[in-house]
């Protein structure tokens, strides 16, 4: 396990931001940590960070304790804030030297890792460049660089696709698919996209500092998503007939959506009504109706 | 040795940050050169008629003497109260990097805090040095023009007042604006010091001309004495001018106490080497203070 969390407790005066969750993370795994904001996701970020401290609880990550090696694991870490936090007015290559300078690496170390993320980031063109004339992707493609420099274990990303364009989002998730496949990297995510939940490994949802659920996304999904049944045509015959058997069904402008108990239904009601399946679609449940079953809310717009 | 590396790659980045931002600079520089503009532009007769009046009746003097030893007493005024002034502007880079959250990608890098707020103090420091040699070069070029009788050993004796001066500036800077954390605030802080500081230490009005109160209040501020070295270094040459030319040593001294060259304070004469151990007792003082409010602060943020 890379990161080991136990019985961990954080309080903000009367606020309990973390209320006594644990969990584990996988090492290689994409492993996405979900909840609205002021769930209890950046307050745990911090811990494992080491940038907060906590009330109790334990806290490993790569094996280290948090209290006895909390040196040991910032060089294992990479984190990719919600918002760059490099220096706008310096250049790209100033920004990584300067970064990669704070673990200890200078000189020939420096350059050989700075050709690395190069090649693999496509840097060359905007090294020269300072910060502030960069355009967002170009900004997220040097922030994931800078987490990346030292080489960790672990890369945290917080956030890092919110107010990215979709055509930014795309190409940084082909950059941390990329690293992954490549090397093998752990990656612990925080996201409101439930599309980018969907493709990890394993999910936590976190709510009022609670752990309200966790699994792989397909678990999660049968356990608490429901499939529908979408009728382009025939709409009035389905509406009657799954309303005869107590289904909710929604009417929208061009479909009639069913919500079903289970997949295993659909083919029951084909063989017993084929006649109304002449224009159909049948859905998956998706993560959205996980997260909204689970906590009540809705991510969108959040 | 590799968190000495750090801290010297700190104070480059610290630096660069400084300089790469024009404005910043010329802002730090304008304000102590629209202070000589001003004062030769305004106080030059005032400060002329004053020294002219010190002289005993009938005694004649070559004139660039005169001009020279005004000109010398405003530069004195000039360089002890931007060594405070310009610390506080010049130290936006530690308030710019809690305002961008820069001190978090710190925080999660293996770099000591105290080497983050030592790296601080240093390029303020550095800065606020190369602004004041600026000013003193461009001062000694207008003292060169109006009378220069200052020698080279007082010229290296200036530069090591404004070291203590500027070791005095940068520590208190550190401490006040490591309570700041907003733009706003930094503006509001850097105008008031500003506008406050060179009355209370004695700059702009000869310490001399107060009430004896206010005299001894004022002996009791560390700062008043940065002024006291460099009224000694700036005016040395010039009352040994006015020896030679046949000044008698009553008149000597009255021009040393009037002019704030000799302070009294509660009713004892402070020679130069007290004013010394006096300015850098107060350095001894405040960075134990400053390393005491960056432990604190750490422990806190925690």
């Amino acid at each position: 396990m890379i990161i080991e969390i136990e019985n961990l407790v954080k309080s903000f005066k009367e606020v309990k931001a973390v209320n006594d969750i644990s969990f584990s993370v996988r090492e290689g795994e994409l492993f996405a940590f979900l909840g609205v904001n002021g769930a209890g996701k950046s307050t745990t970020i911090n811990i494992i960070s080491g940038t907060l401290k906590r009330d109790s609880g334990r806290v490993a990550v790569c094996g280290y304790d948090l209290d006895t090696n909390a040196e040991k694991i910032k060089n294992k870490l990479g984190i990719v804030f919600q918002n760059s936090v490099l220096d706008k007015k310096l250049t790209v290559y100033e920004n990584l030297k300067y970064r990669a300078n704070l673990y200890g690496i200078f000189g020939k170390d420096f350059k050989n890792n700075l050709e690395e993320m190069t090649e693999l980031l496509d840097l060359k063109e905007i090294l020269k460049r300072p910060l502030n004339k960069l355009s967002g992707g170009q900004k997220r493609r040097i922030d994931i660089a800078r987490a990346l420099l030292h080489k960790p274990k672990l890369l945290i990303l917080d956030e890092p696709t919110t107010g990215l364009d979709p055509k930014t989002r795309i190409t940084v998730w082909e950059i941390i698919e990329k690293l992954r496949k490549e090397s093998g990297l752990t990656v612990f995510l925080t996201t409101h996209y439930m599309e980018e939940a969907a493709d990890s490994d394993y999910v936590v949802i976190i709510d009022a500092g609670k752990i309200a659920a966790e699994g792989t996304p397909h678990i999660l999904k049968n356990t608490y998503a429901s499939d529908f049944i979408k009728f382009y045509n025939r709409r009035e015959e389905a509406e009657k007939y799954f309303g005869k058997l107590g289904y909710k069904f929604k009417t929208e402008r061009d479909y009639t959506e069913v919500e079903l108990k289970s997949t295993s239904e659909a083919s029951v009601f084909f063989k017993e009504k084929p006649e109304l399946f002449d224009d159909f679609e049948i859905l998956k449940g998706n993560m959205d109706n996980v997260f909204l079953k689970v906590t009540g809310k809705d991510l969108k717009g959040v | 040795m590799t968190e000495i590396k750090k801290l010297i790659s700190l104070v480059g980045r610290n630096t660069k940050c400084y300089f790469k931002d024009k404005l910043t600079f010329f802002m730090s520089l304008i304000t102590p050169l629209i202070l000589l503009i001003l004062f030769v532009t305004f106080l030059r007769n005032v400060y002329l008629d004053v020294f002219k009046s010190a002289l005993p009746e009938g005694f004649t003097v070559n004139g660039r003497i005169l001009e020279g030893i005004a000109g010398a007493w405003l530069m004195s005024s000039i360089l002890s109260v931007s060594s405070v002034t310009v610390a506080f502007c010049s130290n936006v880079i530690m308030v710019e990097d809690k305002i961008n959250k820069t001190i978090t990608d710190f925080q999660v890098s293996p770099v000591k805090s105290t080497t983050v707020s030592i790296s601080y103090f240093l390029s303020n420091f550095f800065v606020t040095f190369l602004v004041m040699m600026c000013v003193m070069v461009i001062g000694h070029i207008y003292l060169a023009a109006v009378g220069w009788y200052i020698n080279v050993g007082d010229v290296f004796m200036i530069i090591i007042d404004c070291i203590c001066g500027i070791l005095f500036g940068t520590l208190l800077a550190g401490i006040v604006e490591s309570f700041v954390s907003t733009q706003g605030a930094l503006s509001a802080v850097a105008t008031l010091v500003s506008s406050m500081y060179g009355f209370i230490c004695g700059a702009y009005m000869p310490i001399s001309s107060f009430g004896k109160g206010l005299q001894n209040i004022l002996g009791l501020l560390p700062g008043t004495y940065g002024v006291g070295i460099l009224r000694n270094h700036y005016m040395n040459g010039y009352l040994d001018a006015l020896t030679k030319a046949g000044l008698p040593d009553d008149s000597i001294s009255v021009i040393r106490k009037s002019f704030d060259a000799d302070l009294t304070v509660f009713g004892s004469r402070i020679p130069l080497g007290a004013m010394y151990g006096i300015l850098l007792g107060a350095c001894v003082v405040l960075l134990a203070c400053y390393i005491a409010i960056v432990l604190i602060k750490n422990k806190k943020s925690k």
